[in-house]
């Protein structure tokens, strides 16, 4: 029987259960229709069911061996494509924070980048001649060894692409000149200019995931666009990691440890406590706060402050990051407001000026984040990696307030010819001071955050309005200057260097409005823009921690605050409540190994730090 | 043939046909009027879980030419017709190369499962308790406890499902929080699984039925109180026919032919009209699906799930007319 109709067979069969045993429904109105339905279910029977484990054949696995995370999404439509380089692919049911290991994990909390797969990636003097060393006695989980075959296999299928268009296809083309393999475990890159940050960019899961070094063995011969990875028949998908893949569907996956795992045998780590990891749909708040409440949830990955409280409430064995407030981590992409600065009026920069002046942003914070945040001073995140560049902004006196100067920024407003009307708006030449504000609708914190923004605008005189949209439309927009003024992240990248969100300014990628940019989304192209950008190509070519690099960026970020060029609003919070009513060693601001996203490729760690609850 | 007449037949077929050609050039044509692709939409959702993506760009344009989207519309629309004749709804956009005949075949089933039986339960029990409403040997308190029921007519699904879940599963613990089938449960065809999808789905067709049943209950009673002031009523009861036999008989069987027109209709909003419902459930269903395909503007499984919806829907509608001269006798289609 082939994949397809064994799969069919298995889909249908709910149908054909539920149409013909449904009936005993209508008369039973009793919950005895089902047996397990006459007794309240423990939890242990509510969550974990016996089953026939799919590859591993695992058995029975109980509640307290098991530790169960969310999926943020509504479902997974095709929980049978495990390909990571078609772009948007889920991996994050599982896939790299259980079964596809990085090369290095970069640690937010010491800005170290710790070795994995990869035990050391080294640049020559010219940061040109990468050299990539790799763990002896790694094995993918069918018992292959894992080698510089199939490092290079998948840094060339990514060359190869002709289309560019494979998930980091384009990223390896603009830097590797060449990849090949020196022995089995090393491997150098040859780039097309020095990148003192290659490891850091793509190997190092600087934020959420990193390319994913697939077996040559089962890759070689497929096509990188349709291939799926998947059949069961085979044991496919499979990774590296301690865990396998066992059932797969659009509401639940479910992995199963590898007593086999390498990293037991080479004395990386002994195995990991849990036997089974459990990634489940849980689409709503409400969901995900009935399920933590009832010990059926281990980990969400993000609720709000309210949802948090009552879960506490319920089971007081849920923790997060902070112990109190703000209870929250910062995400890497903060929040900013952008001015398309092509379009007037807002081309002005007086009037961007009197905006920032304007925005209260610890109020900001108080209404809009619950107190689960706090103020941005620069565009920058601010994780300890990023103070000395964030100390040397603030220095320099380019640092933003996190309270508001409105008389200041009225003042520049009247400075340019508007005066306050009838309705408490700023008009001139009779046309009202307004601005439109895009913003994509994907989640409540997005346009809670844009609205406060309008708030206070309007209540300085600006005629603000928000204007939600789909992610897709708001991405359009940005990309093709189609805004006047946007809710946004676009400056999100740096988490320990400052480069990568310095150069998404660079003047290199101005696009005029109409054409689509693949950064620069505010069109900024002005002398200021070439002076800052010369600044920042000369960091560029700095090693990281070189200790030229603060000087440089406070005097590139000159221009940046000079010219308004992005308006720093608040850091991104993520609250994600950890249960450990049966795991202990979740990451918090005290356990900080490392930071809290459950749904990065450096995941890996923090189950490996799992311990049962009561030893 | 009996009451049919082959040139009917020919016209109602011609009919379907139509309707399904028409339905399919609409659902190609409204999401390419909304702004936005299928494209970007995927590189704002991997922005929005790993920052800002470099060479977006070169992603979009290379994605953009392998899915023909840069090809003219009258293109597009010819290859999707060509497609739909062969039932070939192509590939997913958003969980590429996936093609969307698996996606739906993973997903309608679930749904089929849940909510053909849980609005076919709500329609007979709308449709009896409308009927008992009217009838004169219904005692009294049965007839004064139906309409207190009739209050969950009024509230939205989607706060009967939070409240069931509530009640039922949250505190009193009896059904699951979420889920079709038990974590890592394997699908079998054993009474160990049946019992298991049946104690999940108690909740999310619970829901539908509660809110649903009142529509049925309300149209049924107004068709009886119309019917029993018929003449042929009056002459049934004069002639000693027993009251339960003129209820089944009489009322009942001339007063359900508007439902169940209705009840076809109502067919084609069984999977969009519940969408709400498996995504508070968490059920793996069509709901669910369309539910992701219009937030990532994948054009396919929209046009492939709303595909479905209408063949179901037109397919409902042409056994329904087909179906009215056995249900009542004085309906002929015979030419003459």
């Amino acid at each position: 029987m082939s994949i397809r109709s064994r799969r069919m067979k298995a889909a249908a069969l709910p149908f054909l259960l539920a149409t013909t045993v449904m009936s005993i429904l209508v008369s039973c109105t009793s919950p005895t229709a089902a047996p397990e339905a006459t007794a309240a279910p423990d939890a242990t029977a509510a969550v974990v069911a016996p089953t026939e484990a799919g590859t591993t054949g695992t058995g029975e696995v109980a509640r307290e061996d098991t530790v169960i995370f969310d999926i943020d999404n509504s479902s997974v439509p095709a929980p049978e494509n495990f390909n990571p380089f078609v772009p948007g692919t889920n991996r994050n049911q599982g896939a790299h924070q259980a079964m596809w290991e990085p090369l290095f994990i970069l640690n937010y909390e010491t800005g170290a980048i710790q070795p994995w797969l990869g035990t050391e990636f080294t640049p020559n003097a010219t940061q040109d001649l990468w050299t990539l060393k790799l763990r002896e006695g790694v094995t993918w989980s069918d018992g292959v060894a894992f080698t510089a075959d199939d490092v290079v296999f998948t840094i060339q299928m990514l060359l190869d692409d002709d289309t560019a268009s494979l998930d980091n296809a384009a990223n390896m083309q603009q830097w590797v000149k060449s990849v090949s393999k020196v022995d089995d475990l090393t491997i150098e890159f040859a780039l097309n200019e020095p990148n003192p940050r290659f490891q850091l960019d793509y190997f190092s899961v600087r934020i959420w995931g990193s390319i994913m070094i697939m077996p040559k063995h089962v890759w070689e011969g497929q096509d990188p666009f349709t291939f799926t990875f998947y059949d069961q028949a085979k044991g496919w998908p499979i990774g590296t990691g301690p865990y396998k893949l066992t059932t797969a569907s659009p509401t639940q996956f479910v992995w199963d440890r590898d007593d086999n795992w390498w990293g037991a045998k080479t004395g990386f780590h002994a195995l990991p406590e849990p036997l089974r990891l459990a990634w489940v749909i849980a689409a709503s708040e409400d969901q995900k706060a009935l399920l933590m409440s009832s010990g059926q949830l281990d980990s969400a990955m993000n609720v709000s402050l309210g949802a948090f409280e009552a879960i506490q409430a319920k089971n007081p064995k849920v923790i997060a990051w902070h112990a109190g407030l703000p209870y929250a981590w910062a995400d890497p992409c903060p929040r900013q407001l952008s001015f398309n600065l092509e379009k007037a009026p807002w081309s002005d920069v007086n009037l961007r000026k009197a905006v920032s002046l304007i925005i209260d942003r610890a109020k900001m914070i108080e209404i809009a984040y619950e107190g689960t945040s706090e103020p941005s001073r620069t565009m920058f995140v601010q994780y300890g990696g990023m103070n000395p560049v964030i100390d040397a902004i603030v220095a320099a006196g380019y640092g933003t307030q996190p309270t508001a100067s409105v008389d200041e920024g009225k003042a520049l407003i009247e400075a340019a010819g508007y005066t306050l009307n009838g309705a408490g708006l700023y008009e001139k030449d009779g046309q009202v001071l307004s601005v439109t504000i895009q913003v994509p609708n994907d989640t409540a914190e997005y346009t809670r955050s844009n609205n406060e923004v309008v708030e206070q605008l309007r209540s300085a005189g600006i005629d603000a309005v928000s204007q939600p949209l789909t992610g897709s439309t708001f991405g359009d927009n940005l990309a093709t200057g189609n805004f006047e003024a946007a809710w946004n992240w676009e400056q999100c990248g740096s988490v320990n260097e400052p480069w990568n969100s310095m150069n998404s300014l660079n003047v290199s990628r101005y696009m005029p409005i109409g054409e689509r940019a693949s950064a620069n989304y505010v069109r900024w192209n002005s002398e200021g823009a070439q002076a800052y950008s010369a600044i920042v190509d000369q960091i560029g070519t700095l090693p990281l921690g070189d200790p030229q690099i603060p000087g440089l960026v406070a005097e590139a970020y000159k221009y940046v605050y000079d010219e308004a060029v992005v308006i720093p609003l608040a850091q991104a919070q993520k609250l994600v409540p950890f249960d450990t009513t049966y795991w202990v060693g979740w990451p918090t601001a005290d356990d900080n190994y490392n930071h809290p996203a459950t749904w990065w490729n450096s995941t890996h760690q923090i189950i490996l730090n799992l311990k049962k609850a009561g030893q | 043939m009996g009451r049919y007449s082959i040139g009917f037949i020919a016209q109602r077929l011609g009919i379907f046909l139509l309707t399904i050609w028409i339905a399919a050039s609409v659902i190609w044509l409204i999401p390419r009027l909304a702004p936005g692709d299928p494209i970007s939409a995927m590189i704002m959702r991997m922005s929005s879980s790993g920052g800002r993506v470099e060479n977006a760009d070169k992603i979009i344009a290379g994605w953009k030419e392998r899915f023909g989207l840069n090809d003219p519309l009258p293109v597009q629309y010819v290859r999707y017709m060509g497609n739909l004749l062969r039932f070939d709804f192509g590939y997913s956009l958003a969980h590429f190369p996936t093609p969307v005949a698996d996606i739906i075949g993973l997903a309608l089933p679930w749904t089929l499962g849940l909510l053909l039986v849980a609005v076919t339960l709500a329609f007979f029990i709308g449709n009896f308790l409308g009927a008992i409403m009217v009838w004169g040997r219904t005692p009294g308190l049965i007839r004064a406890v139906i309409p207190m029921f009739m209050i969950f007519t009024s509230i939205p699904s989607i706060l009967a499902a939070i409240f069931l879940i509530y009640v039922f599963a949250f505190l009193l613990e009896w059904f699951p929080l979420a889920g079709s089938y038990p974590l890592g449960m394997k699908v079998e065809l054993s009474w160990r699984f049946i019992s298991a999808v049946i104690w999940h789905a108690t909740l999310p067709a619970l829901s539908v039925v509660l809110v649903n049943f009142g529509y049925w209950t309300l149209g049924m009673r107004g068709m009886m109180i119309t019917v029993e002031g018929e003449d042929y009523i009056q002459l049934a009861r004069a002639k000693g026919l027993k009251p339960f036999y003129v209820l089944y008989r009489y009322l009942v069987r001339n007063a359900i032919l508007p439902q169940i027109t209705a009840f076809a209709i109502t067919l084609g909003s069984l999977v969009s009209g519940q969408v709400l419902v498996e995504y508070i459930f968490g059920y793996q269903g069509m709901g669910n699906i369309i539910f992701a395909a219009i937030t990532s503007q994948d054009f396919p499984v929209i046009q492939g799930a709303s595909f479905m919806l209408i063949v179901i829907t037109a397919l409902a509608v042409l056994i329904m007319d087909l179906t009215y001269p056995l249900i009542d006798p004085r309906i002929s289609y015979e030419r003459n």
